[in-house]
């Protein structure tokens, strides 16, 4: 194990997360688990150990025929899409631009990317998932086949989680080809209805300037819906970064009502109900009331605000939290994880 | 490929040992365990006229008793059976797995379902939820623990389209709902619901995400999961929680996504919200014929891996082709050895390029015919022929058991050649069809309960259908589900430490042990096991 051990654990292998989370319980202490850092910098820093899984690494198996690529959870995505890349394959859920993440962050995190809209949810992805409870119990759930419906399926479970039921250390990942082309197109106006009127569009977010829209299919259809939409071509767009919100879709209209009366700058991903947001704190804390009047939530990214990263849109129902309670009985994952 | 932990090696096990397989059954009707351990052996028999009443054939414990009468004032006479032939009929689903229920009661609202579980808790008494009662692991046959009978719950009277909500692309469903029938509302509104099991005219929405279905489009629209945006979950004590997956992303814990799947041992599923797609544009439908399973199956490889994933590719043996031909009429060819189903949907110009590779690589890869349906139409006909092959058996043999293992695709070709031999080493006639795309194979085993001996190699192939699927790193169920069938391999898939996490799982979110108590997961007290074979089957 690595580094500093009193509070910055890097274990190599899952022997030495399981030593680490269960001398952590034996200690009463809490612990952060990391990857690259990508989201949790930006959120108010803690005090606990910090689990990195910086050192649990690699490409365990890329299993091209089947469609499958086997990874650990410190592994950044970049380095996953490269090497899918070398055989025309992909896994799309990484976001669009971002550096550094990892694969059990992304997982963990379950943060969408634009591209969420056409490929489904981040969640989707995953077959297969090793970890670690915070109970020190190591556990595999799923498998590697693409459909699978032996035992529970806590793939799902373990998607944004948010590092509160376990240490991820290993995953199995679905793949696809990558799409034969892919374009952004834009109109100059935003229509905040685009996205019903195409088929199936692959992104579609709108800025208070303009709507983007990605196409991921044949060069023929993408223009044929850009002609038919008066989109032309255009460079994708910028996401403001300090802050995302997200309610249900249905909701998504009223919602954006509510923004128009703030001063955001605001991007929005049509009919996937999230919002990416850029704003003074105040402004930041009435969106996050309305997000939450509206049922959703809103994460700030942003430390220098000075606001606390999740708010009371996160907080766990009594059901989630027996749940947490099952797999981390002593809280050492992130106890602190909905408050702060 | 790494392999999947296995600690328990796993060891061929006949019929009548401890672990029993399951079958299903082309005869429908009222069935009795041929032995049993004494709890569920109940002597049921079909036909004999009259109901009786709920004491006539069997002693009710006090709590019984006082349940039942509970029962019958929250549901009248019309919604509980008592009786024999009332119970007879929930005995089981389409597998061979039968048992006694105590009851069947069926309500016709969601307060009714909690007034039905609160009655079943304050008695101490399991409940089984069920609905069409087509699936095929036993989750719906009525087993107990600890000797208690539970009551049957089905949902069956809940069958309502609740909302159609076009703009926003969804549905709110009540569990009774079949299938088909939201596909066919939403069609109205150039809309689809995606999940297509075969079962689909019959099964229930409510069914299928307490199995997490699949069906023959999930290669690029993924199973049942990817279709449920909520699940309204009620418990043992009958409050309902809304396990909400509506939201993009900071939703919580995927409490939905557990739900999903869950074989109705976490609760009782009384709504879902499911998701619905644009339906497509543009359609081509291929069907080719190979000389070979195993030429096939490398043109299955060579398509999963182009640069367009087909949205189906469904393989089917000569057996099921000859037999289904005459019924559908799809044109299909009976000279070859297996034929390959293919679809691609979406805008014209990439449906086409997708049909266009889908023929060069058939052709590449040996394919003695390829033909693209000319119409809606002919495309009707090559899936009716598809769906129709469960129903066409009838034909051939008076009993089929039908499995349900995965392999990672690249190992098709060796798990198709191992379901031939398993056939020839039994002497069963076994035809096969394939979720080709995800390597997902439904072996038909025919047979004869008549016959003697025969059950016995039936279960023994099924066994040897599951270790092989096993040993090539594929798992013991796809679609159909754990039930009670496949409950003792679990151990084969999972080591002790997976299985404990997910009972810790499964018991957080339903601590009560009422919910189809004795599914899924193996269980770890021993309890006498029923051994479970069809009616009147040689032994
Ligand atoms: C000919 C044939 C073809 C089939 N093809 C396919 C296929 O292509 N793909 C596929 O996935 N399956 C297929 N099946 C299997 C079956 O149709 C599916 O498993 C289906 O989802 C079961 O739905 P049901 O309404 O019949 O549920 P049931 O059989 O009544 O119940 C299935 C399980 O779900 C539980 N359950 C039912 N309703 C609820 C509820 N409301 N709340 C909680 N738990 C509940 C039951 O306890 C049981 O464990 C096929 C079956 C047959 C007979």
């Amino acid at each position: 194990m690595g580094v500093n051990a009193a509070t910055h654990l890097e274990p190599t292998d899952i022997g030495e997360v399981i030593d680490a989370v269960t001398q952590a319980r034996e200690r009463s202490s809490a612990l952060e688990v990391r990857g690259a850092g990508s989201v949790l910098d930006r959120l108010p820093p803690g005090d606990a150990p910090v689990l990195s899984t910086a050192r649990l690494t690699g490409i365990v198996d890329h299993a091209p025929a089947d469609l499958t690529v086997t990874v650990r959870a410190g592994t950044r995505l970049d380095e996953v899409r490269d090497r899918l890349a070398e055989h025309g394959q992909e896994c799309p859920i990484e976001p669009i631009g971002e550096h550094g993440t990892t694969v059990g962050g992304r997982l963990g995190t379950a943060l969408a990317g634009p591209r969420q809209l056409g490929a489904g949810r981040v969640r989707d992805w995953l077959l297969r998932v090793r970890f670690v409870t915070g109970a020190g119990t190591p556990a595999t759930a799923g498998g590697v086949t693409v459909k699978d419906v032996t035992g529970f399926d806590l793939c799902r479970l373990m998607t944004g989680s948010w590092g509160t039921l376990g240490v991820i250390t290993e995953v199995t990942l679905k793949l696809r080809p990558i799409p034969p082309h892919r374009a952004w197109y834009a109109t100059d106006t935003p229509q905040h209805d685009l996205a019903s009127q195409l088929y199936r569009p692959a992104a579609v977010v709108s800025t208070s300037e303009r709507t983007h829209v990605l196409f991921e299919d044949h060069p023929d259809d993408a223009d044929a819906q850009a002609a038919g939409a008066g989109l032309v071509p255009a460079d994708p767009p910028v996401l403001p970064a300090s802050a995302r919100a997200v309610v249900d879709p249905a909701r998504l209209a009223a919602f954006r009502a509510d923004l128009t009366e703030l001063d955001l700058t605001v991007a929005i991903h049509d009919q996937l109900g999230l919002c990416h947001l850029d704003g003074q704190p105040d402004a930041l804390v009435a969106a996050r009331a309305a997000a939450e009047r509206h049922g959703g939530a809103l994460l700030v990214l942003d430390p220098s605000t000075g606001l606390p990263a999740f708010g009371r849109g996160h907080a766990p129902s009594p059901l989630a939290q027996r749940v947490s309670t099952a797999l981390d009985p002593d809280d050492v994952l992130a106890p602190w994880r909905w408050q702060r | 490929m790494t392999r999947p932990r296995r600690r328990g090696r796993f060891t061929r096990r006949r019929a009548g040992a401890p672990a029993r397989p399951s079958g299903s059954s082309a005869t429908p009707g009222p069935t009795s365990p041929a032995t049993a351990s004494g709890r569920s052996a109940s002597l049921a028999t079909a036909g004999s006229g009259s109901v009786p009443s709920a004491t006539a054939d069997r002693s009710l414990s006090g709590p019984e008793t006082s349940l039942l009468a509970t029962l019958e004032d929250i549901l009248g006479d019309d919604g509980l059976r008592t009786g024999h032939l009332g119970r007879a009929t929930y005995r089981r689903d389409a597998s061979f797995l039968n048992a006694d229920p105590l009851a069947v009661a069926l309500p016709r609202s969601v307060e009714q379902t909690a007034h039905v579980l609160r009655a079943c808790r304050d008695h101490g008494i399991p409940f089984t939820p069920r609905a069409a009662g087509t699936g095929l692991a036993g989750g719906a046959t009525p087993t107990g623990e600890g000797g208690r009978r539970p009551v049957v719950v089905s949902v069956a009277r809940m069958d309502q389209l609740r909302e159609l909500d076009v703009p926003n692309r969804r549905a709110w469903v009540e569990p009774g709902l079949v299938n088909a029938r939201l596909g066919k509302a939403a069609a109205a509104h150039g809309l689809r619901f995606a999940p297509d099991p075969a079962s689909q005219i019959a099964a229930t929405l409510g069914g299928n995400v307490a199995t997490n279905a699949g069906g023959i489009h999930v290669l690029t629209y993924g199973v049942m999961s990817q279709h449920v945006l909520a699940v309204e979950l009620m418990d043992a004590d009958g409050v309902v929680h809304v396990l909400d997956g509506t939201r993009a992303e900071q939703a919580g814990l995927d409490l939905r996504g557990v739900s999903v799947g869950g074989e109705g041992t976490l609760g009782i599923v009384v709504g879902a919200c499911l998701r619905l797609l644009p339906a497509p544009p543009a359609v081509g439908t291929l069907l080719a014929g190979f000389a070979s399973l195993e030429a096939a199956a490398t043109a299955v490889g060579a398509l999963v891996v182009s640069d367009r994933l087909p949205d189906a590719v469904e393989l089917m043996d000569a057996r099921a082709v000859s037999l289904v031909e005459d019924y559908a009429q799809a044109g299909y060819p009976q000279d070859a050895a297996a034929v390959l189903l293919l679809e691609y949907e979406g805008l014209p110009a990439g449906v086409d390029a997708g049909v266009a590779t889908a023929d060069r690589l058939a052709r590449d890869h040996g394919a003695t015919s390829v033909v693209r349906a000319d119409g809606p139409d002919q495309r009707a006909r090559i899936w009716k022929g598809r769906k129709a092959v469960a129903g066409a058996i009838a034909k051939r043999a008076p009993d089929f058991y039908l499995q349900d293992v995965v392999v990672p695709r690249s190992r098709l070709g060796e798990m198709l050649d191992a379901v031939v031999a398993i056939g020839e080493r039994e002497r069963l006639e076994i035809l096969t069809v394939v979720h080709a795309g995800d390597g997902n194979l439904h072996p038909f085993v025919l047979f004869d309960r008549r016959v003697e001996g025969m059950i016995d190699r039936v279960f023994a192939a099924g066994h040897d259908i599951v270790a092989t699927a096993l040993s090539l790193d594929g798992t013991v169920t796809g679609e159909h589900g754990v039930g009670i069938e496949k409950r003792d391999f679990l151990s084969d898939v999972f080591d002790s430490d997976d299985l404990a996490v997910q009972r810790a799982v499964r018991d957080a979110i339903e601590p009560s042990g009422l919910a189809n108590p004795d599914k899924v997961l193996p269980t770890t007290v021993g309890c006498g096991e029923a051994r479970m074979v069809p009616e009147g089957a040689w032994v």
